[in-house]
């Protein structure tokens, strides 16, 4: 596994070693290239330019401290519900997996039905039904948890699958070592199979959290002061729509690029494949 | 509200949902593949700013929350002056996510080649756009049928994004939000347009997995 790293990317390997007049044409073509990229950004900075969004009074907000003392609380919202979520969707989807997995048909049955139920419905979909239905029935949810039910939900039906994937990655001989030295089918899991499994997926489960940081952005909808929520207050006191959308999207582009990053680096590390 | 009441009042605005997601997770998703391809060959050239554009491309579009980015589109582009109507705000949406997705699934796609079998196919005399059309596409396709199928699924996910722009027709979930500020719709509601999605999905991996199994290759 450590070999693959060194070895030449399939991008790479896909060309033979340009002669003097492919290097030519190569190099033609990377000024060509180089000067359409050039100017596709010329024309995204003119249009900004020419609709006056590069204007001082749309910017001069992101020099103000309390600008991002603010940005900064609705992270810190994102980041509760991000983690009160995953923390949630590991334990059910753990769950949702073992029940699976069980040998009981009827549980194994139900735990199958429920996991294809949350890959298969939009968060947002979830998130309307725990905005709508506990307030039709009376209850009062915080606007915590209107969030971190439903994104926590859907996304247990996705690790319920990366956990599976990690449990068929056990080696089936294992399995069968332990039951025929006279280990429970419940024990071999939990002190043969799960261990590994876990490590297998470790880089997938951080991959998800990916997944719950997005689903997250929508918790406007239940006025939960997020990162976006936050955002969106500041636009309509400062009215620098494009501005402040812009950077948010690059804040959660950046957010989400070290979540991935980590989960290749520790992929790297333990030499195990992200499953998706 | 019962089943009835729900279906005799709203049904036909369910079905009209019904049809506004498939049909607009088609289109996308017909984009998506065209946008994916053109992505990938970006990445896969030999001209290095190709490659980082479509590297940058995808690292932006896989990371970008799709309710941010439908957003931007909606909202924020027409300060820019580019204005769409909302439809198509939200088909861009899904096929600028789905398309850095499936730029990812064929670039893993064509990794799974190796290296040696490029090696090999060149000692052999291959030229260049034989071994992409014999020995790389055939084998790439083949691989990502099944990445490709859970993209379709995550694609008419996507679309559910309609719900955050006055469409119309609404699609599912924006007929559920609809629903529910007229009526009590319950949990009922929720589940009409849920068993949709869910069937829907059930349906597209059956028939995705049914595929795999005829043309995938064992290694």
């Amino acid at each position: 596994m450590s070999t693959s790293r060194t070895a030449p990317s399939m991008r790479d390997a896909l060309y033979e070693a340009p002669g003097p007049r492919m290097r030519r044409k190569i190099r033609v073509g990377t000024a060509v290239a180089g000067a359409l990229v050039l100017l596709a950004v010329a024309a995204i900075v003119r249009q900004f330019w020419v609709t006056g969004q590069l204007a001082p009074r749309y910017w001069s907000l992101f020099l103000q401290w309390t600008t991002w003392r603010f940005l900064g609380q609705g992270l810190l919202g994102t980041v509760a519900v991000a983690l009160a979520a995953g923390a949630i969707a590991l334990v059910l989807g753990l769950a949702l997996m073992l029940g699976r997995t069980s040998g009981v048909r009827p549980l194994a049955a139900v735990c199958r039905v429920v996991t294809d139920f949350f890959r298969g419905v939009p968060s947002l979909l979830l998130i309307y039904f725990f905005f709508f239905v506990p307030a039709q029935l009376g209850m009062k949810l915080p606007s915590f948890w209107m969030l971190t039910l439903p994104v926590a939900l859907a996304a247990s039906g996705v690790l319920a699958e990366v956990f599976r994937a990690g449990v068929n990655a056990v080696p089936r001989g294992q399995v069968e070592a332990g039951l025929s030295i006279g280990l429970s089918s419940a024990k071999v899991m939990r002190r043969i199979v799960l261990p590994q499994a876990v490590r297998y997926v470790i880089p997938s489960l951080i991959a998800q959290l990916v997944v719950v940081v997005k689903d997250t952005t929508v918790a406007y909808v239940v006025s939960y002061p997020d990162l976006m929520q936050n955002a969106r207050v500041l636009i309509t006191s400062y009215d620098a729509l494009v501005s402040m959308y812009l950077v948010i999207a690059v804040i959660y582009i950046l957010i989400n690029y070290a979540i991935n990053r980590a989960s290749v680096y520790v992929a790297n590390r333990t030499g195990v494949k992200i499953i998706r | 509200m019962g089943l009835s009441e729900l279906l005799s009042t709203y049904g036909e605005k369910y079905l009209q949902g019904l049809l506004a997601t498939w049909s607009m997770t088609a289109v996308s998703f017909v984009f998506v593949m065209a946008l994916a391809v053109l992505v990938t060959v970006a990445r896969v050239s030999p001209l290095r700013p190709l490659r980082v554009a479509g590297d940058l491309y995808v690292q932006v579009f896989r990371n970008i929350p799709g309710v941010a980015l439908l957003i931007i589109i909606a909202y924020a582009l027409p300060d820019l002056r580019i204005v769409l109507d909302w439809r198509t705000c939200v088909i861009v949406t899904t096929v600028l996510l789905g398309s850095a997705f499936g730029s990812e699934n064929f670039m893993s796609g064509i990794n799974t080649i190796g290296v040696g079998q490029i090696e090999a196919a060149r000692s052999l005399g291959l030229s260049f756009t034989q071994i992409i059309r014999r020995i790389v596409i055939p084998q790439a396709l083949r691989t990502t049928v099944l990445p490709m199928t859970n993209l379709l699924i995550a694609v008419m996910l996507t679309t559910a994004l309609g719900s955050q722009v006055p469409l119309n027709p609404q699609e599912l979930t924006g007929v559920v939000s609809y629903v529910n500020t007229r009526a009590t719709g319950g949990i009922l509601a929720f589940l009409i347009s849920a068993l949709c999605y869910a069937g829907t999905a059930f349906v597209i991996s059956l028939v995705g997995n049914r595929i795999d199994r005829r043309v995938r290759i064992l290694r």
